[in-house]
């Protein structure tokens, strides 16, 4: 089951010239809820920051969007009417999550608001976990050193040794690069063995 | 500035309405004395697009039988030199047809409005359409929402209006453990969704949820299933012959369990109608409850009035379905504003019907300009054994809500928060 999304509240930048398909677009944000900015010129990374911008991609150049391609802090729409490939890559490359095309139908904007934020949540997550995982691997000696401590120590095997560091880990709700990493320092003492 | 012009008459009655629009368009007057000077008629041309044949056959009929009403009521009232003129469509539930029907008024046939569309798929359909044409679309059916789109005004319920309400009511007398049954279409499905979450929040249970085709008319495997479950009630978003078949149903089980008689587990739903009830054989749905923005029975003057209208027409025996009396009042709105503003150019009338509350059969009429759809009051009735509903409970009219904006708290701060 899918809750309902909902914007209300929010406030949405759209990076455009004016013209009469950014006035409906701009009308049918305020009809979901939020607040609408609308300028031509790069986004003022000092200012308070949108939570949502609408960018087009046929015109826009890279420094209207002061980020680094791809990091999108915020859910990010691409407005397209061309079909040209560099445009498209364009869009890609500073992370649009989803695209209106233009001329800008009214019925477009609420799912492309929907699949844009949740593949910006669901890139958000993904970069966590990556972040995660690199520092358990850069720390992956660690539970090695651990392990060896313990076999020695113990006098028994490694998969027994890295079986009761697991479990230590598990007991203090750490994980197991933590647990090593305190063991190796001596913060923590060598799990018992059985 | 001249447009494209959906009057029809001769070419002399064309170069009045430009000379017209040129000069006074909203004036009636200047109006009137134009075409006496040229001495020709003009005639105001409205789409009028339901199935009277199909699943939905019976909705259609009704929808067809409120516009053709309406016609006949403004053509009591028309100023010398104006015709008003309906273009019917007929497209018997098939898709590819109110395509065809639709591009035919707007294009050959010099309509700009079109009231019309039942489901949603139709909807959805001609809508392109009616924004290449730059028309406009008249929907009065009651809807799951999750649009407000510039070419349409909308004067059937959304959510907000019939399910919400429905739940507050519902919720506390009967319990929170529900059954729910759609048709298999984005009606049935879009509505289970929001029952689904709407009973997550207040803590309920969903036991079950079951689709059927609209043409279906076996619902055993349903009814099995509900006899097991044994919920608290019933929410039915089937349509058409799937409905009848699953209310039909709901009888049996009950004759033979009183657990599942209507007064301890109600089959609820949001859009059968007073139209619909001849459909069901052997008044199987009675004491059922239905929301509705409009009921026959409803105790108003207004409504005394326009039911002798009615009978009048179609006989003493006729009963009003929200269907009718929304069909009735939107070509009505539509040809009215039309005459009032002397222009039929959407733009020019939707502005219009926005600007203000106009007195209806469904009561005062406002169209929202943030969402053109018309606020709308809720009724709940329970299904007599004649046919008709005793109305049960009743709120005023409320704002239409059609994305539920308003439904919930701002989420600013959720997993939206800007990353620096």
């Amino acid at each position: 089951m899918s809750a309902t999304p909902t914007f209300t509240g929010l406030h949405a930048l759209i990076l455009h010239r004016p013209d009469e398909g950014v006035e409906r677009l701009t009308r049918q944000l305020e009809r979901l809820g939020l607040s609408v900015s609308v300028q031509w010129e790069p986004l003022d990374s000092d200012r308070a920051q949108p939570d949502i911008v609408l960018v087009d991609a046929d015109q826009g150049w890279s420094e209207l969007l002061p980020w680094p391609a791809g990091r999108s802090p915020v859910p990010l729409i691409a407005l397209l009417g061309s079909e040209a490939p560099g445009r498209i890559a364009w869009a890609i490359e500073h992370g649009a999550g989803a695209l209106i095309a233009k001329p800008i139908a009214a019925s477009a904007v609420y799912p492309a608001l929907v699949l844009a934020s949740h593949i910006h949540g669901e890139r958000l997550a993904s970069a966590d976990r990556l972040t995660d995982l690199l520092e358990r691997i850069r720390l992956r000696p660690l539970v090695h050193t651990a392990v060896l401590a313990i076999m020695q120590a113990r006098q028994i095997e490694e998969a027994e040794a890295y079986h009761l560091l697991r479990r230590c880990a598990m007991r203090r709700r750490l994980t197991m690069e933590h647990i090593a990493a305190e063991i190796v320092a001596g913060i923590e003492p060598l799990p018992e063995a059985g | 500035m001249v447009e494209r012009t959906a009057w029809t008459g001769r070419d002399m009655g064309r170069k009045a309405i430009g000379q017209l629009r040129l000069t006074t368009s909203r004036n009636i007057p200047r109006w009137r004395e134009v075409f006496c000077f040229v001495g020709c008629m003009v005639t105001i041309r409205i789409g009028i697009l339901y199935s009277t044949q199909g699943p939905y056959a019976a909705v259609g009929r009704d929808c067809r039988d409120g516009a053709e009403l309406a016609i006949q009521h403004i053509r009591h009232s028309l100023p010398a030199g104006i015709a008003i003129e309906p273009v019917y469509g007929d497209p018997a539930g098939e898709s590819r047809r109110y395509l065809d029907l639709a591009r035919a008024m707007l294009r050959d046939e010099g309509c700009r409005h079109i009231v019309g569309a039942i489901t949603s798929l139709s909807r959805k359909d001609i809508i392109p359409l009616i924004e290449k044409y730059d028309g406009l679309l008249w929907y009065v059916c009651p809807y799951e929402g999750f649009e407000a789109n510039e070419n349409v005004i909308y004067t059937g319920a959304c959510p907000n209006q019939h399910l919400l309400p429905l739940f507050d009511y519902l919720l506390p007398r009967y319990g929170s453990r529900a059954y729910l049954v759609g048709a298999n279409y984005v009606w049935g499905w879009e509505m289970n969704r929001l029952a689904r979450e709407l009973i997550g929040q207040a803590g309920g249970e969903i036991l079950g949820e079951r689709y059927l085709p609209l043409e279906e008319d076996n619902a055993d495997r349903l009814l099995a299933e509900v006899e097991q479950q044994r919920p608290d009630f019933i929410l039915n978003n089937l349509i058409g012959p799937s409905s009848y078949a699953f209310l039909a149903g709901m009888r049996r089980l009950a004759d033979r369990d009183p657990y599942f008689a209507p007064e301890n587990c109600p089959v609820v739903s949001c859009d059968l109608t007073e139209c619909e009830l001849g459909e069901i054989a052997g008044h199987a749905a009675t004491s059922q409850l239905c929301t509705a923005s409009y009921f026959d029975s409803l105790d108003t003057p207004h409504n005394a009035a326009f039911k002798q209208h009615v009978a009048a027409r179609f006989g003493k025996g006729r009963l009003v379905s929200s269907f009718f009396a929304g069909a009735y009042t939107a070509v009505r709105l539509c040809a009215e504003t039309i005459l009032k503003i002397g222009d039929d150019a959407p733009v020019a009338v939707r502005a219009d019907v926005r600007s203000g509350p106009v007195e209806t059969v469904l009561g005062e009429l406002t169209i929202d300009p943030l969402t053109n759809h018309a606020a709308l009051p809720f009724h709940l009735g329970r299904i007599k054994e004649r046919g008709g509903f005793e109305i049960l409970n009743s709120r005023p009219a409320v704002a239409a809500d059609p994305y539920l904006v308003g439904n919930r708290a701002p989420r600013r701060g959720s997993h939206l928060r800007v990353v620096r």
